[in-house]
């Protein structure tokens, strides 16, 4: 295992007498590490492939066991999925409800933290500490109370129900994201658009929104991504109308093969775009694992 | 910036935080104290959800089960997480590849990612990793059946969904560590490993912390998982809190709400407690000019 952090080769050891062993020895050491890591990528992606081979199975020998490693491929599970389910509705339902949530919390997260960044004060340091717990707290505690109100509000299992919940739900981080990215811009430029006589609105709008841009995109991945994955709320607070994709998955499980392997053929069509989006906005991705939740 | 312009921009979300967390966290506790169920307004019961909650040898079963798998996957996921770092850190070219690889598991939602787990193992569905282990060890075991085996695949995956956030958190951590600090090392002669303990480790110490606390506050929530992973999970004892939550509070038009929002209570009570370092550092901080 070496940690290579820029270190100019040679100096790596300067005691070894032989020069030659050393890049001979490092190199036996890279295939070893190379070799390592393609093995922990094979388990990580092992639950996907074995997926995707029996989604492409005939439906007869989908799920037997021992299992078939040889057959002809075939993409019947995928039409059955699409003419027999309502997948295409529950796919719809999914993409709208996370892209509207997202904006909203956006829309919404924005300002604040813009406020957070720039006002020091205790209600800041509160806001966020309030923001942190929000985000901590026992799904249910929320979701429960949520469910209760949607009945007797007559929202139940409608698309807008879910949007304001998750709303609630993820907005509380969204806050703490774009805040460490707009304490990263000086202060010195809102005091000089000021001084130029801008309104607070204008420099947030014509100064800060264009210099926050990947920031944003940054926050609205994320939100973008708990909304998409979110299970549990979706099964509280949704029955047929705005079911999404994860509980249809879900319901699937109990049912008998051809559906269960439709439920695959669900499983895999939501995991083909999220592996394009993991080489995509694996940037971004990392960007905001960095400065989101390190620094304080 | 003036307080009548911080108002204007932080109130919309503080007017949501208040309406859509404050006041059903405020429902949850009203209902832990009372006998209710949806719908309709419950009669005070005073403590005994609490008392009834504590003394249900099922929910203590629940606790073990929960805080058990936190400590274990919590481990696994903070060495795994500094072992792959450091493995992926020294790559160059292949870098971004391997990265989109390891990221998938994270960025897809759980509650599939545990189906297909589930799929490697299940010999209804002609589990792949289950037949291997069959044919090299002639030994059949039970993984949905039997307590420890759907234990070890449960810890497997949460490992599986959480490595990518600890490795990407560590690997941060890894490329503030001075180069300074390393050359001066193995100037004076270090080992890997004295390097790894005495100099890296100790300097990304808080980042460590932080993956664990995020690992350890969200493993105790684990709910989605056990969906696809553990069917007979109330049976074999492999319950998590979440999922006793949803047993008695939801399923069967919630007969124990009141009991549920106790628990809900109890949960959040540890957690703030879990959290109460890093709060108090964050008060610290504010406090300075």
């Amino acid at each position: 295992m070496t940690i290579d952090v820029a270190t100019p080769p040679v100096d790596q050891h300067p005691q070894t007498a032989v020069r030659k062993s050393g890049p001979d020895r490092r190199r036996g050491k890279g295939w070893l590490i190379g070799g390592f890591l393609f093995i922990i990528c094979l388990a990580m992606l092992s639950p996907i492939l074995w997926t995707a081979a029996s989604v492409t199975k005939p439906t007869n020998v989908a799920f037997l066991n021992p299992p078939v490693f040889f057959y002809h491929p075939t993409f019947q599970s995928f039409v059955d999925l699409w003419q027999t389910t309502d997948f295409y509705r529950y796919l719809i339902n999914t993409l709208i409800i996370a892209v509207i949530s997202t904006a909203a919390a956006l829309i919404i997260g924005v300002p604040a933290a813009y406020g957070l960044s720039r006002f020091r004060g205790w209600t800041s340091a509160i806001l966020l500490i309030l923001a942190l717990i929000f985000r901590s707290l026992p799904r249910f505690s929320i979701v429960l109370p949520m469910y209760d109100l949607s009945k007797t509000l007559g929202v139940y299992d409608t698309r807008f129900a879910m949007v304001v919940a998750l709303v609630a739900i993820n907005q509380p981080f969204s806050i703490w994201l774009l805040r460490n990215f707009f304490a990263e811009i000086p202060q010195e430029l809102d005091e000089a658009a000021l001084l130029d006589g801008c309104s607070r609105f204008q420099v947030l709008r014509r100064i800060m929104l264009p210099l926050m841009g990947p920031g944003i995109l940054t926050a609205g991945i994320f939100m973008f991504l708990f909304a998409f994955q979110e299970y549990l709320t979706a099964l509280i607070l949704t029955d047929v109308n705005a079911k999404t994709v994860p509980v249809f998955i879900a319901t699937q499980l109990g049912q008998t093969l051809p559906m269960l392997q439709q439920a695959g053929a669900a499983a895999m069509l939501l995991t083909l775009p999220v592996i394009a989006f993991a080489f995509i906005a694996q940037r971004y991705l990392v960007a905001g694992l960095n400065s989101g939740s390190v620094k304080g | 910036m003036r307080r009548r312009e911080y108002v204007a921009l932080v109130l919309p979300s503080v007017l949501v935080m208040f309406g859509l967390l404050v006041v059903p966290l405020y429902r949850t506790i009203e209902w832990s104290l009372q006998k209710v169920t949806y719908g309709s307004p419950g009669s005070f019961a005073g403590v005994s959800n609490y008392t009834s909650a504590l003394t249900d040898p099922r929910f203590g079963r629940a606790v073990v089960f929960t805080v058990g798998l936190t400590v274990v996957a919590t481990a696994i996921l903070v060495v795994g997480g500094y072992i792959l770092a450091c493995m992926v850190n020294a790559l160059r070219r292949t870098r971004p590849l391997v990265l989109g690889v390891l990221l998938i598991s994270y960025v897809l939602p759980q509650i599939v990612g545990a189906t297909m787990f589930s799929w490697l193992f299940d010999t209804n569905f002609g589990g792949v990793a289950e037949y291997l282990l069959h044919v090299v060890t002639g030994q059949e075991v039970h993984w949905f059946t039997s307590a420890w085996p759907n234990r070890i695949i449960l810890v497997l995956n949460v490992v599986w969904a959480a490595l990518p956030f600890a490795m990407l958190m560590i690997m941060a951590g890894l490329q503030g560590v001075s180069n300074d600090m390393i050359e001066a090392a193995e100037i004076d002669g270090v080992s890997r490993i004295q390097l790894h303990w005495h100099v890296i480790i100790p300097s990304i110490k808080a980042i460590v912390g932080f993956v664990a606390l995020i690992s350890i506050m969200d493993i105790l929530r684990v709910f989605d998982q056990l969906i696809p992973l553990s069917p007979q999970a109330v049976q074999l004892g492999n319950e998590s809190i979440t999922l006793y939550i949803y047993n008695v509070a939801f399923q069967n038009g919630g007969q124990n709400l009141g009991l549920g929002s106790a628990v809900n209570v109890l949960l959040m009570v540890i957690i703030m407690i879990m959290l109460s370092p890093f709060i108090i550092g964050l008060l610290r901080e504010a406090r300075k000019p």
